[in-house]
Parts: C-alpha cells; sequence; structure tokens
C-alpha cells in the first residue's frame, strides 16, 4: 500500500501550483482556475485521510467541498462577466483602486 | 515497485504537469483544458482511493459543470492582450514573499501532521467493508450531517440567487457593446 505521506505531500504540491497562480497571475479568470486547482489539493487530501483511517467522514467532507468549488466557480465567474460589461478589464492590475 | 506505485506516479504526474501548465499557460482556454486533464486525474485517483461514488461526482461536476462554465466565460471574454504582453504575470515582491513564507511554514508544520496520522481512529465503529462506499456516504449524509447537508442546498440557492441579482446589474450597465 502506497504510505499516506506520498498523498499529503501530493496534495501539497498541487496546493503550492495554485498558490502561486492566485499570488503571481494578472488574469482573473486563471486566477479563479488556480482557486480550484487549490481545492482540488484539499480534495486529495481528505480523501486520503479518510481512506487511511477508514472513516467516511473524509468523503463527505469532499462532498462539500466539491458542492461549495461549484458555488464558488458560479459567485466568481459572475463577478467576472459584471467587471467585464462595466470596466472592459479583467486584469487585476487595471482594477487595483485601492491601492494602500 | 508493483502496479500500485506505478499507478500512483502517473497520476501525481498526471495531476502535477498540468498544474504548473495551466498556472504558466498565457492562454486561458489552453489552461482551463489543462485543469480538465488534471481533474480527469484526480477523479482516478479517488477511484484507487476507494471511492466510486466521488469519482462520479467528480467527473459530473467538476468536468461537467464548473469547467464548463469557465470555458464559457473565458469565450465570452475574448481577450488576447495577455498572449501579446512580455510579462504576463504580476511583478509583485509582496505576493512571492507571502509565497515562500506559507511555504515554509507548510513544511514547518507537514511533520506535525504526519505525526498525527497513527492516531487516526474511525468516528464511528462500523466496517466499511461491509457495504459499499456510496452506502455509507449516504448514512452519514442523511443523519450526522444532515443539517450540513441541508446548508449547502441553501448556499446552492444564494449562488443562484445572486447571480440573478448580477444579471439585473448588468442590465442596468450602459454603454454595452455587446
Amino acid at each position: 500500500m502506497i504510505p499516506f505521506e506520498y498523498y499529503v505531500y501530493l496534495s501539497l504540491l498541487l496546493f503550492c501550483i495554485g498558490l502561486v497562480g492566485v499570488m503571481l497571475r494578472r488574469n482573473l479568470i486563471i486566477l479563479l482556475v488556480s482557486l480550484e486547482i487549490m481545492m482540488n489539493a484539499l480534495i486529495v487530501l481528505f480523501s486520503a485521510i479518510s481512506r487511511y483511517s477508514n472513516d467516511t467522514t473524509g468523503y463527505v467532507v469532499v462532498f462539500f467541498l466539491i458542492a461549495l468549488a461549484a458555488a464558488e466557480a458560479g459567485v466568481g465567474l459572475s463577478l467576472v462577466v459584471l467587471l467585464y460589461r462595466s470596466l472592459k478589464k479583467i486584469y487585476t492590475e487595471d482594477i487595483n483602486y485601492y491601492r494602500g | 515497485m508493483d502496479l500500485n506505485h506505478l499507478v500512483f506516479y502517473y497520476l501525481a504526474l498526471g495531476m502535477t504537469i498540468p498544474g504548473i501548465l495551466a498556472v504558466i499557460s498565457r492562454n486561458p482556454v489552453h489552461a482551463v483544458l489543462w485543469v480538465l486533464v488534471l481533474i480527469l486525474h484526480q477523479a482516478l485517483l479517488l477511484y484507487t482511493l476507494g471511492s466510486e461514488f466521488l469519482t462520479a461526482i467528480q467527473i459530473i461536476v467538476y468536468a461537467g459543470a464548473v469547467l464548463v462554465l469557465f470555458l464559457f466565460i473565458v469565450y465570452m471574454i475574448n481577450l488576447r492582450l495577455e498572449e501579446r504582453w512580455k510579462v504576463f504575470v504580476r511583478r509583485s515582491g509582496i505576493g512571492l514573499i507571502l509565497i515562500f513564507i506559507f511555504v515554509f511554514l507548510l513544511f514547518k508544520t507537514i511533520s506535525v501532521f504526519l505525526a498525527l496520522v497513527p492516531a487516526f481512529k474511525p468516528k464511528l465503529p462500523y466496517d466499511l467493508a461491509q457495504a459499499s462506499n456510496l452506502v455509507w456516504i449516504a448514512r452519514y449524509l442523511f443523519t450526522h450531517y444532515l443539517l450540513q447537508f441541508e446548508l449547502i442546498g441553501v448556499i446552492l440557492l444564494i449562488v443562484v440567487l445572486g447571480a440573478v441579482f448580477i444579471l439585473k446589474k448588468l442590465q442596468e450597465v450602459k454603454n454595452d457593446s455587446f
């Protein structure tokens, strides 16, 4: 059986990839895609925990996570469409009005 | 090296490499399609973790609904500006510093987390091998997690209402070109 650590490191790697995307990309859509990658890292981690502790709770958490990811994508993308229609901009530097 | 490890390594590579390519690709369509590859591999990984129900949910909801929504929005907002820019990432020093701090903290705390692994205990004394995975998920969802299940329904309803509200806002936006 594969050691549990492998799943933890895979999840960590995916989370870091998503974090780099969120922190460094300009495009708002790719930012939301990177958020989805971070959610996927959590899904891998929770299902591995559930498998290795012989408990179904992690699978239920994954179920909730998938539903929440769908909700987040809906709200985020509708905000992106609103922003694009009203300002014609979807790059983060162009809409950064409140730079401190 | 047995077959389990080979399958795991293949799936891990099939998740990380498309993830990296999705983050560094200039064209948003390519990014969304690379995430689709990632999600299909992840569905297989969930299958190897013994949850066929979540595999189906992952493919139906993620690949079928969320990524199609992303692709639809990308096609609707046809901005090709980023492909012409030389530097398509934000040059923010504070972002890089935050990434380094966060990754450092993650690698520091992961050893603590891994030390907890032998202490994993089932919350409820059921034998998972007695029934299929779907049976256990359904039993948990409709007994122990009924409140959370209903709350997820409320959250999705709020999302629908928010999308409709934003759509009403859209109709009020003047100087609409398309």
